[in-house]
């Protein structure tokens, strides 16, 4: 296992290297004034000024020099500063949100963070649990009715879901509001006494023990979490299902059954371990899923993440911010993966030990 | 004939060589392939689909009869009743610019005016209108990504998978980089680099989710030709003296690309969903765009009032999701049917 | 029948190892030793049956003598020319003049493509024949092997297994080569159709006086057509005579245990004979054993067996034996 893990670990500086250069392709089709905002707040309307940055920050030079710059940046001389250099966490400046990328990321993600958090566990728990009772009671009405619902789900378009949310339950109803909190915990959140421990707003909230917070962004984030997870559910109760079937057709589960186990523990004890060994690889997958899903349901819902800032900036054609943000969630999804390929290997006793 | 046959118990042989008579279908298709095509026809699921495809495959070639455009030459435009933003309610009469009656129209709806079936969304786009011709949208958007990213991914899954070594390596790398952006925000991206130096149309999303849409096919081709590279009849082949390059183009490409063709030309509903998402956020066409994203998007700006214009997203929203599930319900038996330990089960 | 005693194909000390890869870097840290020093004669117009258990390279030989794999070390001499040494190109212009048969008929036609396209292809990428003429060639190769020409249309899933075979056996002769190898051509078939292909198989060799390599997993299989037989041990062959020598008075262990395993139609002979029962499975081909292959099962082993390789030698004329112990 261990010269498994190893492998793995190698391939983390090869794919960062792939997406960067990925990234820094696409950059290629802007004009090198325009890419001069990865380095510069304001873009001067000067000739003799651009022409100056543009020389400064390498733009006009050949593409593995323009390359290491980009990774690398500068050091201002004088004044100590570092300009660009996203190896440094230097993303540029966003046109859109008028401050740079990094910090743009740095005062949205974590809202994504606590969305997506609340978003996954129940995924995990519900689609798992109904996956295996759809397989024990296989063709049973829990069975077709999960059928039908993974179905019905995967062909729903996120925006039309959401949409459809916020007509029943917002304007009909008036019980869940988009956004992210009410005036009144915005004003306690901005207070003095509340400590900000974690940046979630969620977790915050209960550190305070301030549960009137907690259940007012659990009610702005309902909406928002059920619209980014429904796909999800209906992904990981399809997986579950057909893995566990699977595994229940195995012989040493007809074993199990004839040397006298009960049912519960054919079923939780011989078959589950086995049959969640897919469903981990999937757990990994649904972080990508949920990723891209945040810039349409944050839209829909306006819940200040970072996956609203990048659809603003996408609809404003404000490159330098989108591809920051592509290049922030790139990162994320290699190290997401790294974790679930490892635990696949600790879970897979034919990796394990192979 | 005798003394060529050295054989002598031909004549039983004879006689009992097509103990299994096999149609048409079946010798076309090959007994893997025909077995396929069987499952989907017998499951009610995904007849199911095939009549909901089917029925907007109707949908799509009838659209000039059922909503004749204003301009012939630009039918994509959907056509315009005034000026004013407020979205008009279904049925209300259709004041200005009225379009040609389409031939049905006075036998069903009794009158000689057109009315806006459906409603108009944001700016008197008629949303009806929007829909049927969106469904051609649909269809040549699915059709366009969905060639394109398939023949591409057959491309480099084939040269991944038959020179092996290093160059697999490096293409599969490839293809994990491709892989590690989330698909949206991917191709999000691209379009937005791409949309001011093209225009506003259909191609930069149409670019950007082939971009970033091939790879899939690229991994089970490449995976479903390395099974078949350790046949036997490859073996053969090579027994015979059959050069390299008739192998892959004669005995392992027939064989291995079946399965990914099923799988891509089930793919159109999902090309559409994420052509859809990207004209929500407002990347991709010109506005009034006969596209059910775009005509979906004009939703956003009437969230609080959505209970009295419930219409301009309920519509267009059932068409999108209808086409979609009709690709889905099909793809949902066919996940089966392909399942090797669903085999011999149908 | 040819009579003269030429030789067709000489194999020397043939090699085949294919390498395992393990760890982080990938690094060879082993082989599996299929075929291990390999050397024999076939002569023209005969046939030699080689006979091992399943695993034991039989197969991974008569692939390596026509090149599919790139063998590790040894030459195969046919006809005179060396065809480890040949280019790609010269080797497959001489795959004209040698031939296969597959053990699974099934899995070696290709679904794809009908009987006359199978049958056809060889005519076809070795610009044999065009258009009309592979057509008329195609139904003449179908009538030798006892296939009615009119189904030359179909596709191979709709024959029955033995009639498969008849294909593969079409295909294999469509060249006119001089030697083909049997790989085990009888064993997926039914018991009732297997004497039908050996008979097949013999009345061709007649006919276009061919020469066969035919290999078989069980001795019985060989007995009845072969002239000679060699067995072969953990890639390596241990004795190699003619047919009735072989049978009548085997020299090494392994053969006598092998032997004394086929069952006899007499119930009589079948108690009072000699069994010769072995012990333990067969080693793993990655680490075989030192000196002697056989010598971790073998009923006689002695110290010399562990310490050297024992030489393939001839013991009596056209009866070789690779054993310390037989004098």
């Amino acid at each position: 296992m261990l010269t498994y893990i190893i492998r793995r670990l190698l391939m983390v500086p090869l794919l960062l290297f792939g997406v960067t250069v990925l990234i820094f392709a696409m950059l290629q089709f802007l004009s090198p004034i325009e890419r001069s905002a990865l380095y510069v707040r304001d873009i001067p309307r000067n000739d003799k000024a651009v022409e100056g940055i543009i020389k400064r920050y390498k733009l006009d030079r050949p593409m593995h020099e323009q390359y290491w710059f980009w990774l690398v940046g500068t050091v201002d001389a004088s004044t100590g500063k570092r300009a660009g250099g996203i190896l440094f966490g230097d993303f540029g400046y966003s046109r859109t949100g008028a401050e740079p990328v990094a910090t743009l990321i740095r005062n949205r993600f974590p809202n994504t963070l606590d969305l997506t958090i609340w978003a996954v566990a129940p995924v995990i728990l519900v689609g798992i649990w109904l996956g295996v009772q759809a397989a024990v009671h296989q063709n049973s009405i829990i069975d077709q009715a999960a059928r039908i619902f993974s179905i019905v789900g995967t062909s729903f378009p996120t925006f039309v879901f959401g949409l459809l949310m916020l007509m029943f339950f917002y304007v009909k109803l008036g019980w869940f509001p988009p956004g992210r909190m009410s005036d009144a915990s915005s004003i306690i959140v901005r207070s003095e006494e509340f400590h900000t421990y974690t940046t979630l707003l969620t977790f915050d909230a209960l550190l305070n023990g301030r549960f009137d917070v907690f259940l007012d962004a659990l009610r702005h984030m309902a909406m928002p979490i059920l619209t980014l997870s429904y796909i999800s559910w209906a992904t990981f109760l399809r997986v579950t299902r057909s893995s566990m079937l699977e595994t229940l057709r195995m012989e040493y589960i007809t074993t199990a059954r004839a040397k006298g186990l009960s049912e519960h523990d054919v079923i939780f004890k011989h078959a589950q371990p086995n049959a969640m060994i897919p469903v981990v690889t999937l757990a990994g997958f649904s972080v990508i899923l949920l990723l891209g899903g945040v810039v349409i349901t944050e839209t829909v819902f306006n819940y200040p993440g970072i996956g609203q800032a990048a659809a603003i900036a996408a609809a404003q054609l404000d490159v330098i911010t989108v591809l920051g943000f592509a290049l922030f969630n790139g990162l994320i999804l290699i190290v997401s993966n790294l974790v679930v390929d490892v635990l696949y290997a600790v879970v897979d006793p034919r990796v394990r030990l192979s | 004939m005798a003394e060529t046959t050295p054989s002598g118990d031909n004549t039983l042989l004879r006689e009992t060589v097509s103990a299994r008579e096999i149609g048409r279908m079946e010798r076309f298709l090959g007994p893997e392939n025909y077995r396929i095509v069987m499952g989907l026809l017998k499951t009610p699921a995904s007849i199911a689909g095939f009549i909901l495809i089917g029925f907007f495959i109707l949908i799509a070639l009838a659209a000039p009869v059922i909503a004749p455009p204003v301009n012939a030459k630009d039918p994509y435009k959907i056509p315009r009743d005034g000026f004013k933003s407020e979205p008009q309610p279904m049925g209300s009469l259709w004041k200005t610019k009225q379009p040609p009656l389409p031939f049905w129209w006075e036998s069903i709806m009794g009158t000689d005016q057109w009315t806006h079936i459906l409603g108009t969304s944001q700016g008197q786009y008629d949303v009806f209108y929007g829909i049927i011709w969106g469904t051609r949208t649909a269809f040549r958007t699915g059709l366009m990504v969905t060639i394109a990213t398939f023949l591409i991914g057959i491309i480099v899954g084939s040269i991944s998978a038959y020179y092996g070594g290093w160059v697999d390596n490096v293409i599969m790398r490839v293809v994990d980089v491709f892989m590690t952006l989330p698909f949206i925000l991917a191709a999000l991206i691209l379009a937005t680099i791409l949309t001011p130096r093209i225009g506003k149309s259909l191609y930069p999303a149409i670019i950007a989710l082939i971009t970033f849409g091939w790879m899939t096919y690229a991994r089970i081709i490449r995976g479903d030709i390395l099974s078949i590279k350790e046949r036997d009849y490859i073996m053969a082949a090579r027994v015979i003296g059959v050069k390299d390059s008739r192998i892959l183009f004669r005995h392992i490409i027939p064989n291995a690309i079946f399965p990914t063709l099923v799988l891509a030309s089930l793919a159109v509903g999902d090309v559409v969903l994420s052509f859809a998402a990207l004209s929500f956020l407002g990347i991709g066409t010109e506005v009034g765009y006969a596209d059910w994203g775009q005509v979906l998007s004009f939703a956003r700006n009437w969230i609080t009032s959505l209970d009295t214009y419930w219409y301009i997203i309920v519509w267009p929203g059932l068409a999108l999701v209808m086409y979609v599930m009709g690709f889905n319900l099909v793809g949902d038996a066919l996940r089966d049917v392909l399942d090797p330990r669903m085999r011999g089960k149908t | 029948m040819s009579n003269n005693n030429d030789v067709l194909l000489k194999v020397v000390d043939l090699k085949m190892h294919f390498p395992i890869y393990r760890g982080v870097f990938q690094r060879q840290v082993g082989a599996v030793h299929a075929v291990d020093g390999v050397s024999f004669d076939v002569k023209r117009g005969e046939t030699l049956g080689l006979v091992g258990e399943s695993g034991c390279g039989k197969s991974t030989t008569g692939r390596t003598i026509l090149q599919l794999y790139k063998p590790t070390a040894g030459e195969v001499f046919f006809k005179g020319s060396n065809l480890v040494s040949l280019k790609s190109e010269e080797m497959r212009w001489m795959r004209r003049q040698m031939q296969m048969i597959f053990q699974d008929p099934y899995a070696s036609l290709n679904p794809r493509m009908t009987v006359a396209e199978i049958v056809g292809e060889p005519l076809t990428v070795h610009n044999v024949a065009t258009g009309k003429e592979i057509q008329e060639h195609v139904m003449h190769l179908l009538e030798i092997v006892g296939l009615n020409p009119s189904f030359a249309g179909r596709y191979p899933h709709e024959f029955s297994g033995g009639q498969r075979q008849r294909i593969g056996v079409a295909r294999a002769l469509a060249l006119q080569p001089s030697f083909i190898i049997c790989d085990e051509p009888i064993s997926a078939l039914d018991v009732s159709i297997q004497a039908q292909v050996v008979n097949l198989l013999e009345e061709l060799q007649e006919q276009f006086n061919l020469t066969y390599l035919f290999i078989a997993h069980d001795l019985s299989m060989v007995r009845h057509i072969s002239k000679r037989v060699a067995v072969m041990y953990l890639g390596v062959i241990m004795e190699l005579a003619n047919r009735d020598d072989l049978y009548l008075e085997p020299m090494h262990p392994y053969t006598q245990a092998l032997l004394s395993a086929v069952p006899i139609p007499d119930p009589v002979a079948d108690v009072n004979r000699k069994r010769v029962i072995l012990e333990g499975d067969v080693p793993s081909p990655v680490n075989p054993p030192s000196g002697c292959r056989f010598r971790t099962r073998c009923p006689i082993a002695e110290k010399i067996c562990a310490e050297s390789r024992p030489e393939f030698r001839e013991v009596k004329a056209g009866h070789f034996v690779a054993c310390h112990l037989v004098s």
